[in-house]
């Protein structure tokens, strides 16, 4: 199986040949790979060089963090691939951002209102958990709309608070 | 003299708290809420009693509640460990009302210096120096907190009366912004210790947070145990302490005058049990008085590496009415000490808090290695309390020996199912000025972001791509198992089930 995987600018080639091999970038080595207690810690070996990373999913791709420094990585095979050059790259900018709860808490403060136009980095909502008031900010420009919840609120983690279109 | 201790805290320090009481041979009496039922504390603890819904004022500060469990388990002795009720005078006094021992300082020594108004006055009249503020006054209202400011001078903090820990704390930077910035630092206090009190402080650049432990018996010694170095914040969080502080070094003369001062301050409110005091020092070495936190500090473990002393033991020793078992002369600091805190926060994400269920830990162990802990695989961390999981605090002949270890012990443990803030410990222990030593309250703020700070770290790219390929291509075999039919010997539906199980 033949996967392009992406971590931040840079382009891997790395063709999965079997359970002991792989090719990176035309280059062989031997691996073995195993996660550790049944987790999202694996223990990978290179060529007898011994590492250890927690990898688990994320908002988009994949996650590793690796040595105190955290790797976002995209993995497609070729078919991945293929499908989205055909789809394009330009659905991103049309989305609407949907605020999701990033965890359980309390609505302390809604500073926009419904149609309001806001810039990225501007504050929508502040969240208050773990006792501490967290702001939560637009990652793109647009306005409000959708507005969910109200101040004094109760949200459990993951609930769409409001969205930017 | 008491034998029982009620341990009225949740988290990592009821369970230090439990083992020194253990170690003393005392039995002891864990509280909980409802969110807390499998919690460490309740399960190490002689016997538990519920206190209530999660919500703290449900539960945690719940006095009366506290009290009435006390008297009603046989528990001579309260010890309150930090935050919640620890620094209550009501609830110290709520306590000695009811004949018992409140492990910690007198009420009238709470009161004096956990009204910071208050505090400033008495130690200034102790000969103690101050930060410039609005001192003595009690409560303020907005217009004449206002009126005062200009002359002040700005940058400046507002700060809550009765608070601590960063709650109810806003910094301003010019006049216009300050009416909007009260408001919150307001709403803040009210919510975090139900008082929305707050008094302004002048913001002194460029420097340093190191505080003074101290120890007073009920017998009139009062004795320090040194400095620790609290300057890594962020938004006025503490993150990582050591002791001793690399600023003061081998500077035994600034230590021993700084040292001299905390022991005033705290002869000055008659102070007795544990209590550390918070200075300010600016780049010159001038140390000013930021105010006392009269409780077990959660960072006290760094001290307690380097000089050797169970400050939790000699707390309920002063508190059982002993001696203490130091004089200063016996009190040498050897070796360093640093702690890192693990709160459950996601360092890539603006430190946003984590919850959720913790699957996993390889915890990190071997030579001059302490975990404070209250956590373990299967635990829910609830966005009820702090974020505070885990501390992690080394030893080392030298600060180059800790933090060596620091980065060894750091990269062994692994807490899966939440986010921590390990990464961000170990980036800082890679960063060359924390290395050196040269950092003030604003470092991690101003001048560390984790993007920066990886720039100069080997790049292992092509090693997190062939991990993130490898789990990638796993996930896509085990989802294709359940759609290529006639592949297997066993039906699918047996392997389903089988599967299911397994991930259950």
């Amino acid at each position: 199986m033949r996967y392009v995987t992406n971590i931040g600018e840079r382009e891997y080639l790395i063709e999965i040949v079997d359970e002991r091999h792989i090719i990176l970038d035309g280059v062989a080595y031997e691996i073995d790979f195993d996660a550790v207690g049944d987790q999202p810690v694996y223990s990978l070996l290179v060529d007898g060089h011994s590492y250890e990373a927690y990898v688990y999913p994320g908002e988009e791709g994949w996650q590793v963090l690796l040595h105190g420094t955290l790797y976002p990585a995209r993995v497609e095979d070729e078919r991945e691939r293929r499908l989205r050059a055909a789809l394009g790259s330009h659905v991103a900018e049309r989305d609407e951002y949907h605020l999701h709860a990033p965890m359980p808490g309390l609505v302390v403060s809604i500073p926009v209102r419904e149609g309001q136009h806001v810039e990225k980095g501007d504050v929508l909502l502040v969240l208050e958990s773990m006792k501490m008031q967290n702001e939560l900010k637009s990652p793109r420009p647009g306005s409000v709309a959708r507005l969910r919840v109200k101040v004094g609120d109760r949200v459990e983690l993951r609930q769409t608070l409001l969205s930017v279109i | 003299m008491f034998n029982k201790v009620l341990i009225a805290n949740r988290g990592e320090i009821a369970v230090r708290i439990l083992r020194a009481c253990r170690e003393l041979g005392m039995q002891t009496v864990a509280v909980f809420s409802d969110a807390d039922r499998q919690a460490l504390h309740v399960r190490y603890a002689d016997e538990a009693y519920l206190l209530g819904p999660a919500p703290s004022r449900d539960s945690y500060l719940r006095g009366d509640r506290i009290i009435e469990i006390a008297l009603k388990s046989g528990a001579g002795g309260i010890h309150p460990g930090y935050g919640f009720l620890a620094e209550r005078a009501d609830f110290a006094q709520a306590c000695v009302d009811a004949s018992l021992a409140f492990i910690g300082p007198k009420p009238s020594a709470i009161a004096a210096m956990g009204d910071k108004a208050i505090a400033r006055s008495t130690v200034t009249r102790a000969g103690v120096p101050v930060v410039p503020g609005t001192e003595g006054e009690g409560s303020l209202s907005d217009s004449e907190l206002l009126a005062l400011a200009p002359g002040i001078g700005f940058p400046l903090l507002v700060k809550a009366t009765a608070g601590g820990g960063g709650k109810g704390m806003r910094e301003v930077r010019s006049i216009e912004e300050m009416p909007s910035l009260l408001q919150a630092a307001r709403r803040e206090a009210e919510a975090s210790f139900g008082d929305g009190n707050v008094y302004l402080e002048k913001l002194l650049e460029g420097a340093r947070h190191i505080e003074i432990q101290i120890l007073a018996d009920n017998h009139g010694n009062v004795i320090h145990l040194g400095e620790r170095e609290c300057s890594l914040q962020r938004r006025h969080q503490k993150l990582l302490e050591e002791s001793p502080s690399p600023f003061i070094g081998d500077d035994d003369e600034l230590r021993q005058r700084m040292g001299a001062v905390a022991v005033r301050a705290a002869q000055a409110v008659g102070y007795v049990n544990a209590g550390t005091i918070e200075f300010l020092v600016d780049k010159d070495k001038n140390f000013f008085f930021l105010e006392m936190n009269t409780r077990l500090q959660v960072e006290h473990p760094v001290t307690e590496m380097v000089t050797g002393v169970d400050i939790v033991k000699e707390q309920i020793r002063i508190a059982r009415g002993r001696q203490m078992r130091y004089s200063q002369a016996d009190l040498h600091m050897n070796g360093w000490a640093i702690e890192c805190r693990i709160n459950a926060e996601d360092p890539y994400n603006n430190f946003m808090p984590s919850t959720g269920r913790i699957t996993h830990i390889l915890v990190a162990t071997g030579p001059g290695v302490r975990v404070d802990t209250g956590v373990y695989p299967g635990f829910e961390i609830s966005p009820y309390y702090d974020s505070l999981i885990s501390k992690l605090i080394v030893w080392g002949e030298t600060r180059a020996e800790a933090i060596m270890r620091m980065r060894r012990t750091l990269e062994e443990y692994k807490i899966v199912g939440v986010h921590t803030n390990i990464p961000f410990h170990q980036t800082l222990m890679d960063s060359h000025r924390f290395m050196g030593g040269q950092y003030d309250t604003r470092f991690v703020e101003e001048r560390f972001s984790m993007e920066a700070a990886e720039e100069g770290k080997v790049d292992r790219s092509p090693i997190a791509a062939i991990l993130a390929t490898l789990a990638a291509h796993r996930q896509t075999k085990l989802a294709a198992q359940f759609i290529s039919r006639g592949e297997r010997d066993t039906s699918n539906w047996k392997w389903l089930s089988r599967w299911e199980r397994l991930h259950r």
